[in-house]
């Protein structure tokens, strides 16, 4: 018996033996999978595992970490046994953060366990993790773009499925009539952000003035960018095949950064995209936090009542905050048919719309903490694509549920229950 | 008379948005009708006729699909000749088939948006039931007589999707988790689950086929056709959906679980201060509207489909909201209205058939359909009629304060 647990147990009231009670069990829980790794230690000493890491330039020369599987399984052993052992001194142990802590050796375990000796290169798993966040962690700042100006914003989805589509089409016909790659891309990509932003306006406009239920309003987007789609896709583009082939969005080396040893192919050898997402993460950040915009914005989200006491336009600001997250939502969906697979393909987001949204849940509606968060679902799909490349026999449908499974987790807070703006999804009557 | 003046005018704002919807897919079609588009800068007068006609033939490919030519229904029953009957009523007997999960479906997302859940997750439910039903099929063959199978299948569809529903409102009631995200979520996985039992379970493969699709069902059992004709896939399922209209009303408006559910949905505070477990009634809810999708991809696996794919559910969650919505969640409403996407999908068909204008086009229909009747103030201020909301008695379900969204 510890310390903490015997001044608990001088209180004595009921909440504090619930707290006392629930954390046991989570120290049995812990200490259970500590056992659990560490009887799969014993099993895989023998197996070794060789993670390489690329390090001048893609597909250049390597450096090599070479372990065994039984290794890395003694580290999560180690790593869950510690935080077992600092749930039972401390029943008030904040074991959220720490779970991580005992999280990532344990991934990194069941990696090299899934790859039973074969050697992979870890380099493509960073550099493309960091690749497929770019899109969510877009759709994460357009979520918390609306939903910090009191809008909720499930249509994330479909918006980014428009444009998808649009930046498609528009880069095919600009590119087949001047034959201008560069400029090709970028009307492209102001189209698919114009019209996507057009459909964050109609958004604002359904919950604003006709005080549409703003979940509602985003499924009819949702669905109606399905349908249109769909329809586009078939009528048109898988016909008139020279519609749907814009010219592809290739990675840029950034120069000098890219020849840092290890980090330079993993973190300067991306596309636009890439640094376009982080630019935007330190850019939101500031606004949100630092700018008067971004008070009024944060108020009209929280209480816009008292927001529009003061004289601050409300509806206006809302407006402007969905139109903005329209632009994002454009740009994020031009990636997928532009940087991914060169074309348009049916229902090609996949739902990273509302992946997005659980991003942003996860983050704290904080654009920094929704980019982390963006980067976990890009590191689940980053090692899905490895390990399907390199044959593991795994089913493919158990890993691509891994997102969506993660996503249900998150938003069900399981990982930590978070706050979001009060007032997200309340109609606001304008005096 | 009063009542009947009140029913009509409740019929306004339904029918102008189907019209409105219908309008606006017309001019969809006509925009990409490239073929005639490109005449427009010698010939505009004949382009915009050529729009018009394009649309029309669209549409009435769709009307002769959705319930084939009364004169020759006529002229086959004088005759007699059963294949000629079969031929000439095919058309209506395939729209009812379409109708039927829309039915349940439409049901389905009615009594969770009811007790204020908006369940996206039909497709999934659907297509979990519909799995459930195929296995339990395939692993009972000979072992039961056909006839049970036929009552156990069912039975474990309707389980089945009920469990898949449960779950969204479980995690909505403990943890606030908002149901339009995991249901979407659980569509996905619930499409990913059939995909990996029909590929690693070669027991319940049709031998021929490459794509992964069950056996057929059909050879085991089968459920019973209303018309004994060749051709006629109309069986009883349909009159199960009807029966499960009447019981869902009676559900929602004579109990006191009904009522339970809807004071929930109209105002969760105020339910909970009378008492009432808004938490439970959101699982009871979503548990009912899964086991009816599931129930309707039993039907759909069993009857009229005859055989397990992945593709088998193919948007109907999706339109089900919209018929919904579109019934004021009333579950009349939905017997017509289902009556009326029955017909939509059916002559869509018939419309990708004969025009090339793909299906898809309904599920933009559809989504007009949702906006016009969400937004009853754009219809009018398009058509200037005065109009009355079709479901005022449903809260928001946006703005629960437990929600994370």
């Amino acid at each position: 018996m510890t310390a903490a647990a015997g001044a608990v147990g001088l209180q004595g009231g009921l909440a504090a033996r619930r707290a006392l009670r629930n954390s046991r069990l989570r120290a049995l829980g812990f200490g259970a999978f500590a056992v659990l790794a560490a009887y799969l230690a014993s099993r895989t000493f023998g197996v070794g595992a060789a993670f390489s890491f690329w390090v001048d330039k893609q597909g250049g020369q390597t450096a090599t970490l070479t372990t065994t599987v039984g290794a890395m399984w003694v580290v999560a052993a180690v790593a869950t046994a510690l935080v077992t052992v600092l749930q039972l001194r401390r029943a008030d142990l904040r074991w959220r953060p720490w779970l991580l802590v005992a999280i990532a050796p344990w991934i990194a375990a069941l990696l090299g366990t899934l790859l039973a000796g074969k050697p992979a290169v870890v380099t493509n798993v960073f550099a493309g993790s960091l690749e497929l966040a770019a899109p969510i962690s877009m759709a994460a700042m357009a979520g918390i773009l609306s939903e910090r100006s009191g809008m909720l914003n499930i249509a994330l989805e479909g918006k980014m499925l428009i444009g998808a589509c649009v930046a498609s089409i528009v880069g095919s016909i600009v590119s087949l009539a001047t034959g201008n790659a560069v400029l090709a891309t970028v009307i492209a990509i102001l189209a698919a952000m114009i019209v996507a932003a057009l459909l964050g306006l109609l958004l604002a406009w359904l919950g604003i003035r006709y005080k549409v239920d703003q979940v509602i309003a985003g499924t009819v987007i949702n669905i109606g960018a399905v349908g249109i789609t769909n329809f586009i896709f078939l009528r048109i583009l898988s016909r008139a095949t020279e519609f749907n082939s814009p010219p592809p969005v290739q990675a840029v080396r950034i120069p000098l950064l890219a020849d840092i040893p290890v980090l330079g192919p993993i973190f300067f050898v991306a596309t636009p995209y890439v640094y376009v997402a982080y630019l935007m993460v330190a850019v939101l950040t500031y606004m949100i936090y630092r700018t008067r915009w971004g008070l009024r914005l944060r108020a009209a989200g929280e209480k816009p009542a008292a927001a529009g006491t003061v004289g601050i336009n409300v509806l206006r600001i809302r407006y402007r905050a969905l139109f903005m997250a329209g632009l994002i939502c454009g740009l994020a969906g031009s990636y997928l048919s532009l940087a991914t697979s060169s074309s348009f393909q049916l229902q090609m987001t996949a739902g990273k719309g509302f992946i997005g949204l659980a991003a942003m849940i996860f983050g704290g509606w904080h654009p920094v903490g929704a980019f982390f968060a963006a980067l976990v679902f890009g590191f689940a799909d980053a090692t899905q694509s490895l390990l399907s490349i390199l044959g593991v026999d795994v089913a493919p449908q158990i890993l691509q549920s891994i997102p969506y499974v993660v996503t249900i987790i998150v938003v069900a807070g399981v990982v930590g229950r978070v706050r979001g703006p009060a007032s997200a999804g309340q109609p606001y009557e304008q005096g | 008379m009063k009542r009947i003046s009140a029913a009509l005018r409740r019929l306004v704002v339904p029918l102008l948005a189907v019209l409105t919807a219908l309008i606006l897919g017309g001019v969809v079609i006509a925009l990409t009708d490239f073929d005639n588009l490109h005449n427009i800068g010698t010939d505009p007068i004949g382009t915009l006729v050529g729009a018009v006609k394009g649309v029309f033939a669209a549409y009435g490919a769709m009307l002769s699909g959705a319930f084939g030519d009364p004169g020759r229904v006529l002229t086959a029953l004088q005759t007699g000749n059963s294949t000629d009957i079969a031929r000439a009523i095919r058309p209506l007997t395939e729209t009812l088939v379409s109708t039927t999960p829309l039915l349940f479906c439409g049901l389905a997302v009615s009594i969770s948006f009811r007790a204020g859940m908006f369940n996206i997750g039909g497709d999934g439910q659907l297509l979990i039931g519909a799995l459930a039903a195929t296995v339990l099929t395939i692993a009972l063959n000979g072992v039961l007589p056909s006839w049970l199978i036929l009552i156990a299948a069912i039975g474990i569809a309707t389980l089945a999707g009920a469990a898949w529903g449960f779950v969204p409102g479980f995690l909505k009631a403990r943890t606030g988790a908002h149901e339009v995200i995991t249901t979407i979520m659980l569509n996905y996985i619930g499409s990913l689950v059939v995909f990996f039992v029909l590929t690693t379970q070669p027991w319940l493969r049709n031998p021929g086929n490459s794509t992964p699709v069950s056996k057929l069902l059909t050879t085991i059992t089968d459920v019973p056709k209303l018309i004994s004709l060749p051709t006629i896939r109309l069986d009883y399922g349909f009159v199960v959906a009807l029966l499960m209209a009447v019981a869902v009303s009676w559900l929602l408006f004579r109990t006191t679980k009904g009522f339970e559910l809807r004071a929930s949905g109209f105002s969760p505070t105020a339910a909970r201060y009378a008492g009432i477990s808004a938490g439970g009634s959101m699982m009871l809810a979503m548990a009912l509207s899964g086991g009816l999708c599931g129930m309707a991809g039993g039907f759909l696996v069993i009857g009229t489909v005859g055989q397990m794919s992945p593709d088998l559910s193919g948007g109907l969650g999706f339109n089900a909201i919209a018929l919904a919505l579109l019934a004021g969640l009333r579950p009349s409403g939905v017997i017509l209205s289902a009556l009326l996407f029955g017909a939509l999908t059916q002559g869509g068909k018939l419309m990708g058939i004969d025009t090339g204008i793909p299906v898809d086009l309904l599920l933009f229909i559809m989504a007009l359909v949702i906006m016009f009747v969400a937004a009853p103030g754009l219809i009018r201020s398009i058509w200037r009629v005065r109009v009355t909301d079709p479901a005022p008695e449903i809260a928001s379900v946006s703005t629960d304060s437990a929600g994370t969204l």
